[in-house]
């Protein structure tokens, strides 16, 4: 009998993540490659802003990558819970990582995200 | 008890994104109906739709939607709504402006909001494959409310703030005329002020293809012939989206705000044929009761009548069905108004084609013509004594029937007035 309870692990996609991202700007693609590969921890940044741009419910005024840090993404940003929800599922399927409701709602911040994200991804097995 | 009038129409049709180009193909009987290929089938037997042009929809992530750019989608609304969202929006921005309101206009308690559509087909398919890919763990938060029948009164009442009764109708082909109706009705008890009518559908494979399991649909390939109501060739509907708004106000609070009023709506009937889910009473029993119905909301005789507008879809069963419901509303009693089914130019656009069949209604009556009964070569001899113009007439005609039938034998009518 096949097990019905979820197994904690990412859901299965047949989509490759390059396709999950071919909208977004080629920078940021070239960035998502060189962070899979290894050699770039800094290209990190650059991919979370994308997804951030990408679900953020009104255009900001200005690039993520040209607010401070320390803005947070509720009351700074204007992102809301299914926004946010989004951008969990949208961040656990292009890097293979398991976010859940209890860890998230502890982010409130830009940085909080990238540190945390940065956390989730060097503890993937076989990383 | 008030008056209900139409103080504001906005189209996003096959025949045309605006309220002047739709004029025009009423006027001129051009048809919105092209070649189409349904999931990249070329060997599929339906060849043709009624396109909505500027707008695509080429697969269900927004990003990869486009509009004209005349049109303001918000990003933040986007991503709760179906293609026939997008047209709903672009429709009801177009009637506001023509009724001269703002959105600022709409928040009082006094404007409700009615709408009608199937749903997306197309989005909720694609829910419930990502939810079947990933063993139910995962699909889009906005899965649902982008999907569902409701989806758009969901998104347009939370954009707009509305506050007043809001309410999503389902009863297939004649949805949007429910809607139409009981928006009446709530002005005519003094329940609101002001009612946006919003009909809708999708534009896909996913919304128009399950009709040709039917076999309901014209296998046609000629867009000018395809969709032929009443002709004696007609073998089956062409389908269609897009997106209607009309703006019903209480005459005293459209003219006290100088508003242009399109129609009088004095009255509607509905009545259910008690017979099939998916064919139509053979007589039209059903649609006969409810135009005379409506005609007795109204108070008027039917030799009244200026014009119908006949829901004719072009298949064999239901137009027959109608023109026999006519004879026995009208030729039985001596008159003969004009009859044309728009659906000739448009295609039939399920849920939203009552909604924007009154709209046509209320261009004809302010604009001062009759639409033809385009595409109309040999009409079937159980049109015999119906008045059938071949071409739109500069007639303006002062009381119009608007009708619409539905799955499960569910008709309704509207009548129109034009103001004094």
């Amino acid at each position: 009998m096949e097990p019905t309870a979820s197994t904690g692990e990412t859901p299965h996609r047949t989509d490759k993540p390059e396709d999950r991202i071919r909208h977004f700007p080629a920078p940021v693609r070239d960035a998502f490659a060189r962070f899979q590969a290894g050699g770039d921890a800094a290209a990190l940044e650059p991919v979370v802003f994308a997804i951030l741009e990408d679900f953020i419910p009104k255009t900001p005024a200005q690039p993520l990558a040209a607010v401070p840090l320390t803005s947070r993404l509720i009351d700074d940003l204007g992102f809301d819970s299914i926004a946010i929800t989004e951008v969990v599922f949208f961040t656990e399927d292009l890097f293979g990582i398991r976010i859940s409701n209890e860890e998230i709602l502890k982010v409130q911040t830009l940085e909080d995200l990238l540190g945390f994200i940065r956390e989730k991804v060097a503890a993937r097995p076989g990383c | 008890m008030p008056l209900p009038v139409i103080s504001g129409v906005g189209f996003i049709t096959s025949i045309g994104n605006s309220r002047p180009s739709v004029l025009r193909s009423l006027r001129e009987l051009r048809h919105g109906i092209e070649p189409f290929e349904f999931f990249g089938n070329p060997n599929l037997q339906v060849k043709v739709a009624g396109t909505i042009k500027g707008f695509s929809f080429p697969t269900p992530n927004w990003r990869d939607w486009n509009w004209p750019d005349e049109f303001t989608v918000d990003r933040e609304l986007l991503r709760g709504l179906a293609p026939h969202g997008v047209y709903a929006l672009c429709a009801l921005q177009q009637a506001l402006d023509d009724a001269g309101l703002a959105a600022s206009d709409l928040t009082s308690s006094d404007t409700g909001l009615f709408c009608a559509s199937a749903g997306s087909p197309f989005l909720l398919a694609n829910c419930l494959n990502q939810l079947r890919e990933t063993r139910g763990e995962r699909a889009s938060p906005m899965g649902v409310v982008s999907s569902i029948a409701g989806t758009l009164n969901f998104n347009l009442a939370a954009h707009f703030q509305i506050t007043g009764a809001v309410c999503g109708f389902v009863s297939a082909c004649s949805s949007s005329s429910h809607a139409l109706g009981y928006a009446m009705d709530e002005i005519r008890l003094g329940r609101q002020r002001r009612m946006l009518v919003v009909g809708a559908e999708d534009m896909t494979a996913e919304s128009i293809m399950p009709f040709s399991c039917m076999r309901v649909l014209s296998t046609n390939p000629d867009p000018a012939k395809a969709s032929r109501p009443f002709d004696v060739g007609r073998d089956g509907f062409v389908g269609t989206g897009g997106a209607v708004a009309l703006i019903v106000e209480d005459a005293g609070l459209a003219r006290s705000r100088g508003a242009r009023v399109y129609a009088d709506l004095v009255g509607w009937g509905q009545a259910g044929d008690g017979h099939s889910v998916a064919i139509s009473h053979p007589q039209g029993a059903g649609l006969s009761e409810a135009m005379r119905r409506a005609l007795a909301d109204a108070g008027v005789a039917s030799g009244e009548i200026e014009y119908v507008n006949a829901h004719a879809t072009s298949t064999p069963g239901g137009d027959r069905s109608e023109a026999l419901a006519l004879h026995s509303v009208f030729t039985s009693a001596g008159a003969r108004p004009r009859v044309s089914s728009t659906k000739a130019l448009t295609g039939h656009g399920l849920s939203l084609a009552g909604a924007m069949e009154a709209g046509f209604c209320a261009l004809a009556i302010a604009e001062g013509f009759t639409p033809g009964a385009a595409h109309l070569e040999q009409p079937d001899p159980v049109c015999d004594g119906l008045d059938l113009p071949r071409a739109s007439l500069d007639e303006a005609p002062r009381f119009i029937l608007n009708n619409s039938s539905g799955f499960g034998g569910s008709n309704v009518c509207h009548v129109l007035r034009r103001p004094n």
